[in-house]
């Protein structure tokens, strides 16, 4: 069972929780998932996952909380 | 440590920067025409000055920095692609920029041949602009309030536009048209379908990013973009061929107004709801912006629902426009951009960055400070030109205090993209030293 890395940009301006993703994905082994909370979709961010060959799935929760869970593709 | 990642999303910083500083440039003209034209400035709202006034802040400053901002947050925020965004950005600010100039031209020398020229020219370059954003705002796979918000305000920015254009054709070929209900529906379009829908749809996103706050509840966000067009659809409908106001379109007027009043109040809860409790410009040039917004609907609602008081009283017209032009839209825009350069001078530095290089911190693009002696600078502003109507001699104190704000905000602006410049050169700098002979 891969372990899951999470990075909660919700109290954070940014471009603080962009900041942490990328360290975070840099160190991300293959296989696991990172999990990034976030109040909006991060369209910027996005861009960036697609162009360096990661997936990535989000989906809202009712507190208006967007859950991003990302992999390496 | 940043990953060598590569980011492409964003356009070129010189799209989005050249619509800021021009903008506050606007703000000083409309200040110095204060000065020029002292207390006459305040006799009608039907005045050459008059017009030619709210057309320096609401295109000169107004547009030019909603559209600057919008090209930019299209892509950033709503993942959505502009057709040609620099020929488009060419296009459009020279739309404004001349269009702008040819407006205040018409109105101060009450020539036609300005408003002949303008004609074509606004509507070409600006309906252009209108058109691909929202064929852009169409295809995105994004979703959400703050697309639809911005659907709305795009299409109400058509709506004001094309009014506009039939007023200034009617000026510049002299045809006889219903040109003070026509200007109503122009002027409700403008700052409640186009200016205001946008603040929100951009409020939904920008104000718990960057403020810290809870999001918009669902519901609010879902229905206000949609509610408010609807209002204003059938008021126009309803305003355009009577000619007289009936009590229709008064209740929905008011309705709208109220509308208006439950978007600051839940804007200002939300603040007071924030994480970090400090008061930092944005937040507090929002919340001046909000508290604006109530008073202008209250005053709007007022006018609705006892006609015909006041209307003697040319003051009235005057303080329900500085309340909105100055009071509302002049402040949020300052404040975004406060938030809007930095980040995106950050955004943008970070491309060119590489792993293990530093890239600057937000905080460093304006200093803080200087963003809160423009916030007192146009508090003053404000005040003075509010004053202006029971003592119409502060429109000189008034005047001058808009041009020292807008000169700071322009201070700041220039700060914003010579520090980008600079942090820049510094990162080739580095890269260079770090390449291996």
């Amino acid at each position: 069972m891969a372990e899951e890395r999470t990075v909660d940009g919700r109290g954070l301006m940014p471009p603080e929780p962009m900041e942490l993703t990328l360290t975070a994905l840099d160190s991300l082994p293959d296989g696991e998932e990172l999990l990034l909370l976030l109040y909006v979709e991060p369209h910027p961010l996005y861009g960036i996952l697609k162009k360096n060959g990661y997936t990535y799935r989000s989906q809202s929760r009712p507190d208006g909380t967007v859950e991003i869970r990302i992999r390496k593709a | 440590m940043q990953p060598g990642l590569s980011f492409e999303q964003a356009p070129p910083i010189s799209v989005p920067f050249r619509f800021f500083l021009t903008a506050p440039l606007f703000g000083m003209a409309a200040g110095l025409l204060l000065l020029w034209q002292g207390p006459a400035a305040l006799a009608s709202r039907w005045t050459g000055v008059a017009l030619a006034l709210t057309h320096l802040i609401a295109v000169g400053f107004m547009l030019q920095a909603m559209c600057g901002a919008l090209l930019q947050m299209l892509p950033v925020a709503a993942g959505a692609n502009i057709w040609q965004p620099q020929r488009v950005t060419h296009l459009t600010h020279a739309g404004l920029t001349v269009g702008t100039l040819l407006l205040l031209a018409g109105f101060l020398s009450e020539q036609a041949l300005f408003f002949r020229i303008a004609v074509p020219f606004m509507t070409v370059s600006l309906g252009a602009f209108a058109v691909i954003v929202l064929f852009g705002l169409f295809r995105t796979p994004a979703k959400g309030p703050t697309i639809v918000a911005l659907r709305i305000a795009v299409f109400g920015l058509i709506v004001t536009l094309s009014l506009g254009a039939t007023l200034a054709t009617s000026f510049g070929w002299q045809l006889a048209l219903p040109l003070t209900e026509i200007t109503h529906v122009h002027a409700a379009w403008g700052l409640g379908g186009w200016s205001l829908l946008l603040v929100a749809g951009v409020g939904y996103l920008v104000v718990p990013m960057f403020q810290l706050t809870p999001p918009y509840p669902g519901w609010f966000a879902r229905s206000f973009s949609v509610t408010l067009f609807f209002l204003l659809a059938a008021w126009s409908i309803t305003r355009l061929p009577l000619q007289r106001p009936d009590a229709l379109q008064a209740a929905l007027a008011c309705a709208a107004a109220l509308l208006a009043v439950a978007f600051a109040i839940v804007t200002l809860r939300l603040q007071g709801q924030r994480r970090r409790k400090v008061a930092e410009p944005t937040l507090l040039f929002w919340r001046l912006a909000m508290v604006c917004l109530i008073l202008a609907a209250a005053g709007v609602a007022l006018q609705q629902l006892k006609p015909g008081e006041g209307e003697d009283y040319a003051g009235t017209p005057f303080l329900l426009g500085v309340l909105l032009l100055v009071g509302v839209f002049m402040p949020v825009i300052s404040g975004m951009l406060y938030k809007i350069m930095p980040f995106l001078n950050w955004l943008h530095l970070q491309k060119i960055g590489k792993p293990g290089l530093v890239v600057p911190n937000m905080r460093q693009m304006i200093p803080e400070p200087r963003m809160m002696m423009q916030l007192k600078l146009h508090l003053a502003a404000l005040a003075l030109l509010l004053g202006a109507v029971p003592l119409p001699w502060l429109v000189y104190p008034g005047g001058l205090a808009l041009i020292a704000s807008c000169a700071w905000l322009e201070w700041n602006v220039v700060e914003a993209a010579r520090n980008y410049a600079r942090f820049k050169v510094g990162l080739a700098e580095k890269l260079a030293a770090e390449q291996p002979d």
